[in-house]
């Protein structure tokens, strides 16, 4: 039973995690990035190096984390300003951009699956049952990034202008807000958390060129069912990863694969405005 | 000014048959390269023929759907899978047989027929945003294969099903059947795409709220369509487990259904050619490429779709077109635009009008409110509204005239109180069945069709009515009195083959009321006609909506902020002010009226809003 | 000419095809205020609009200060020494009284000194910080608007129909804030109004607009001018 809570906690904290760089590029810029599964391997990769140069595993953070942003600069220059106002174009050209990413790193690396190392080994003892270290300590890394970015946006001007913009551009620019530039730089902290998310994912199993699909797909679902808030991508990431937890406990691990998405679905076509307020 | 009794105008019409000779010549070729193919190519190149050509086929489901309707689907590839599996599982199992070869392809149609109906129906609700179609038609592959792996032994799971017995033909019958089969289809689907019908799915995408707006039922047809395209991949998919003898979950997976919407983009969204030819050029030069160099050619194709998107979302293919016609007009001097059958005006049989005979009034409205949360926008609205009666609705902004014209279009809109038209009440519907009412609205801002001509805007307009031909042109557009009356009046007459982005604004908001009048409503409600107007043309709409009132006996509802032009018009007048009636009397006692002037010109003792 | 803080020269705008605006011209002088007044739909958001950059003027020329910011993007004309109170969409809904007041700024600085001064004009402001905007009440929001345009001390303010659904009494008290800002800092004013007596009880000019273009213009002296202006208004 233990392991089954912490399971669900456990998988909550790794959804939100993946989701969060996911969800202020929707909320600010209002576009999918489909690339995300594409920064999610990245950062994935970033681990890689620095297992393969010898380097403290520690180091694949920062190092995966500076790697997504300066791609998602390159990236918002040259593919999603010129899309602005045509956001389900912007899902196809980050989707082959995605595609562009796992190519060029089955070119460099190769398809093989590889494995990084973990900086935290072993398992601890919590409340009777023995339990993976790493999972645990991804709670805290979770708990770190939503304070981050919670920080961020109600602690800093450049905040309190995301919000703004979030909530009504057009007044944000009448009030002298360069929102092309806050869209920027919202779009490169979004991809250095997804690239960040890939490198705190791998070392519970391993990368490969296409390890970021499957992970975008669910954090997809989860983004559009919360609305733009941090507590209510939590509340998604709980519930519906709890659900995924539980059909894959009791049912099958195939179909527990398939949670989320219908649900998703299901809750969207009832309350299109998902967990969000109102 | 020309007067009510014209008769109906006939228009030099550029035959239809020219285009029809040369589809019907290309399509000709297209056979006989078919038919000749195998002994022209080598047999590698036959060989992956074949299963492009079926992958084309698919790929033109999903034109049909995005580039033609706008419905961004993934899903495309579940519905090949599922036809494609069908086969498999029925080959594995029942062997081969005539009977069971006939038995899986209609168990393929059916299966997929039914899921796409169960998509369309979630997905095509009142209010659903274009996004969520491609949500639902993302999962649908994903579900399909972890369908397949839960599957175990019985679907192959991961490996899939193979050499099971099949039809018994070479691979160049193969060739020649799927090359016919792809020439038969694309040439119906371009008779079809450009038909009336074809039309009217264009106009979909362009607006579909206007489309409901005008009575056409958008979600049932998108509905229809989705669930005729399903069947057609599922042939493909059936084609291809018979052709390949293996089908695996790779056949039916979201990466597939992906792939079809890139080679859609790529070839040209909304060309149908450009899918087709695109699909098969991708295909054989990936077949080609991807053994000495398999990932540089996918980064290659994933850099150039992204190229396209951002720079070319047209697609290649109408770059090539308008090259062509260039080079064309230069080689042979002449001008190739292609001139548009334009259709007849006839006089429509007016018998559709609803209910005046009916001894209730045309428009009653009890206590009706909308609010927004806390926000009450409109509130305790009561009044009712008589045939012959030109009711001027005024009011400083925020007062929610247009809201109330909302509540009186879309069933969904009121948060309390009836609307009751002649009698019979508006229930919970969408717009699209409000007009079946006899409500007729027009939009504040011109909401119109930008590549839509003026008579396939009013075609539009009559759909409802007289519906529309699926493979052709009609050769006449009935139109009812009030709405030849417009368009004559105005000059659009002359304007029927401008594509509707290349009009003036005074013939935009002509457009806008003959395509309301066509709908033959009872009760027409018009947002601020005459905005953006030059005297003039103000002047022209007025003497208009005036002879319609008095002559064709139309209720009208019309918001202005002209209070000169209202004066001038109305029988009636209605003030609103934050959402409620101020007044509601004869057009002396309104302008005459003190409270009335406080409101307008200032020192308004109205409470803060709360 | 430097004389002028805006000069709009011979402007027509409007929405798609529809020319809402047709060739108007106007100048308003350092530490003038000026009205323009007029009925629904006239057009008199739209030119505020156009000025900001919101709608592309498709004929004419504006200059701001001196500079032709005809066709500059809004958020680099919302940052000179101007300020604008619009009619509609004027608030963050969610975000607190302070928050809004500070996007009136381009950064944190100055803001400690702005707010004591409109909270000496409106005390009501500075008890509220915390509160979410969406909570307070109409006229509440009204001065919360003034206030966050007031913070900047700009050269030149635009008020679009700020007079709507308030009280008798709070009208009175806007128009001498209005009018002691500047005298304090000279800032000129740009006042859009339907409300022709509080419009009057501060402009040294005014203009008239019906259908998009000026109809009349003068100076806002006297009881008689004031009389015409209403009548052009009337029903």
């Amino acid at each position: 039973m233990t392991a089954l809570i912490l399971d669900i906690i456990t998988t909550a904290a790794i959804l939100f995690a993946v989701a969060a760089g996911l969800l202020i590029i929707l909320g600010v810029l209002k576009i999918v990035n489909f690339a995300h599964g594409g920064f999610l391997t990245i950062g994935g990769y970033s681990g890689l190096v620095v297992t393969q140069l010898g380097w403290n595993p520690w180091l694949a953070y920062p190092a995966a984390a500076i790697a997504g942003v300066v791609l998602g600069a390159v990236v918002e220059r040259f593919i999603i300003r010129p899309l602005y106002d045509r956001p389900l174009d912007a899902i196809l050209a980050t989707w082959g951009l995605g595609i562009i990413i796992g190519q060029l790193i089955t070119i460099i690396f190769g398809r093989e699956i590889q494995f990084v190392q973990t900086p935290i080994a072993g398992a601890a003892s919590v409340l009777g049952e023995t339990y993976s270290l790493y999972r645990l300590f991804l709670i805290l890394a979770a708990a770190l990034v939503a304070g981050g970015i919670a920080a961020l946006f109600n602690a800093t001007r450049l905040g309190l202008e995301a919000r703004a913009v979030i909530m009504n551009e057009p007044l944000a620019r009448g009030l002298g807000i360069n929102s092309g530039h806050v869209r920027f730089v919202t779009f490169c902290i979004g991809a250095g958390l997804a690239s960040l998310a890939g490198a705190l994912i791998t070392p519970l199993s391993s990368v490969d060129p296409n390890m970021g699909v499957p992970w975008l797909v669910n954090a997809f679902m989860l983004v559009l069912v919360s609305s733009v808030s941090l507590v209510s991508l939590a509340t998604a990431a709980l519930t519906l990863g709890g659900a995924q937890v539980l059909v894959s406990t009791y049912i099958s691990p195939v179909i527990g694969g398939l949670t989320i998405v219908v649900l998703a679905a299901l809750l969207l076509r009832v309350r299109p405005a998902g967990f969000g307020n109102g | 000014m020309a007067d009510l009794t014209t008769t109906p105008v006939t228009l030099p019409r550029r035959p239809a048959s020219g285009r029809l000779r040369f589809a019907g010549s290309l399509a000709a070729l297209c056979i006989i390269a078919a038919i000749a193919g195998p002994y022209v190519l080598d047999s590698y190149t036959v060989n992956i023929m074949v299963r492009s050509f079926l992958y084309a086929a698919t790929a033109l489901t999903v034109d049909i759907l995005w580039g033609y309707t706008g419905i961004l689907t993934f899903g495309q590839a579940a519905f090949f899978g599922i036809g494609a599996y069908a086969a498999g599982i029925t080959f594995t199992y029942m062997d081969f047989s005539p009977q069971t070869a006939v038995l899986a392809l209609l168990a393929g149609i059916a299966a997929s027929a039914v899921v796409a109906g169960i998509t369309g129906w979630i997905s095509f609700f009142y209010g659903a945003s274009p996004l969520y179609v491609a949500i639902v038609t993302l999962a649908l592959p994903i579900i399909f294969v972890q369908v397949l792996y839960s599957g175990g032994t019985f679907t192959g799971s991961s490996s899939g099903l193979v050499s099971y017995n099949t039809f018994d033909l070479s691979v160049e019958a193969w060739f020649t059947i799927c090359g016919i089969g792809l020439v038969v289809l694309t040439t119906a689907a371009w008779f079809f795409v450009n038909s009336d019908f074809g039309r009217a799915l264009v106009a979909i995408r362009e607006n579909e709220q206007r489309c409901t707006y005008l009575g056409v039922n958008a979600p049932r047809i998108k509905i229809l369509l989705m669930v005729v395209m399903a069947m057609i991949a599922s042939v493909a998919g059936y084609a291809y487990a018979g052709y390949t003898v293996v089908v695996a979950p790779e056949i039916g997976s979201f990466v597939f259904g992906t792939e079809l919407v890139m080679w859609v983009a790529l070839g040209g969204r909304g060309t149908l050619i450009g899918p087709v030819v695109g699909t098969i050029a991708i295909d054989v030069t990936s077949a080609y490429l991807s053994g000495n160099l398999p990932y540089v050619w996918k980064l290659i194709v994933g850099s150039i779709f992204v190229l396209v998107i951002v720079a070319l979302p047209q697609g290649i293919a109408p770059v090539i077109r308008s090259g062509l016609r260039r080079l064309w007009s230069a080689v042979s001097g002449r001008d190739t635009t292609p001139g548009l059958a334009v259709p007849a005006l006839v006089e429509a049989v007016e018998g559709h009008r609803a209910g005046p005979s009916s001894d209730a009034p045309a428009l009653d409205i009890t206590d009706l409110a909308r609010s927004y949360g806390s926000l009450k926008v409109l509130e305790g609205v009561t009044f009712k509204a008589l045939g012959s009666e030109l009711l001027g609705i005024i009011g400083p902004n925020g007062a929610g005239k247009t809201t109330l014209m909302r509540c009186l279009s879309d069933g969904f809109e009121r948060t309390g109180g009836t609307v009751a038209v002649f009698g019979r009440a508006i229930a919970r519907t969408p717009p699209q069945a409000v007009v079946g009412f006899g409500i007729g609205r027009s939009f504040q801002t011109t909401s119109l069709f930008e590549t839509l001509t003026v008579a396939e805007c009013l075609r539009l307009a009559r759909h409802r009515l007289d519906g529309a031909n699926m493979f052709g042109h009609a050769p006449t557009l009935a139109l009812p009195e009030s709405a030849r009356h417009v368009i004559t009046a105005t000059g659009l007459d002359r304007e029927l083959s401008i594509e509707c982005r290349h009009l003036s604004h005074g013939m935009k908001r002509a457009l806008e009321l003959a395509m309301v009048l066509a709908l033959e409503p009872s009760v027409l409600l018009l947002d601020e006609p005459t905005a953006g107007l030059t005297k003039r043309e103000r002047t022209l709409i007025g003497s208009i909506l005036v002879d319609l009132v008095r002559h064709a006996g139309l209720c009208t509802l019309i918001i202005e902020h002209d209070l000169d032009f209202v004066r001038e018009i109305s029988t009636r007048i209605i003030v609103l002010h934050q959402g409620k009636v101020l007044l509601d009397g004869s057009v002396a006692e309104v302008v005459g009226s003190e409270l009335v002037r406080t409101i307008y010109a200032g020192g308004s003792h109205g409470q803060a809003r709360p | 000419m430097s004389e002028t803080v805006l000069d709009i020269s011979d402007v027509s705008s409007g929405y798609g095809e529809a020319m809402v605006l047709r060739n108007v011209s106007l100048g308003i002088r350092p530490g003038e205020i000026f009205a323009l007044l007029g009925k629904n739909g006239m057009g008199k958001s739209t030119l505020l609009k156009t000025i900001l950059g919101f709608v592309p003027a498709r004929q004419g020329s504006i200059r701001l200060f001196g500079e032709d910011i005809t066709a500059q993007p809004t958020h680099l004309i919302a940052r000179k020494a101007i300020a604008y109170t619009p009619q509609e969409q004027t608030l963050f809904q969610d975000l607190t009284v302070e928050e809004n007041l500070r996007l009136g700024l381009p950064d944190n600085s100055g803001f400690t000194e702005g707010l004591a001064r409109v909270s000496d004009y409106f005390p009501i402001i500075g008890k509220r910080l915390k509160q979410k905007a969406g909570t307070l009440s109409g006229g509440e929001q009204k001065m919360l608007i003034v206030s966050r345009a007031l913070l900047r001390s700009p050269r030149l303010m635009l008020i679009d129909e700020i007079s709507e659904g308030l009280q008798p009494s709070m009208i009175q008290r806007l128009s001498e804030i209005l009018l002691a800002e500047r005298k304090r800092a000279g800032t000129a004013i740009f006042v859009v109004e339907q409300n022709v007596p509080f419009a009057f009880s501060m402009a040294d000019r005014y203009a008239v607009l019906k259908i998009g273009e000026i109809a009349d213009d003068g100076v806002a002296g006297d009881e008689s001018a004031a009389a015409r202006v209403q009548e052009q208004l009337q029903l």
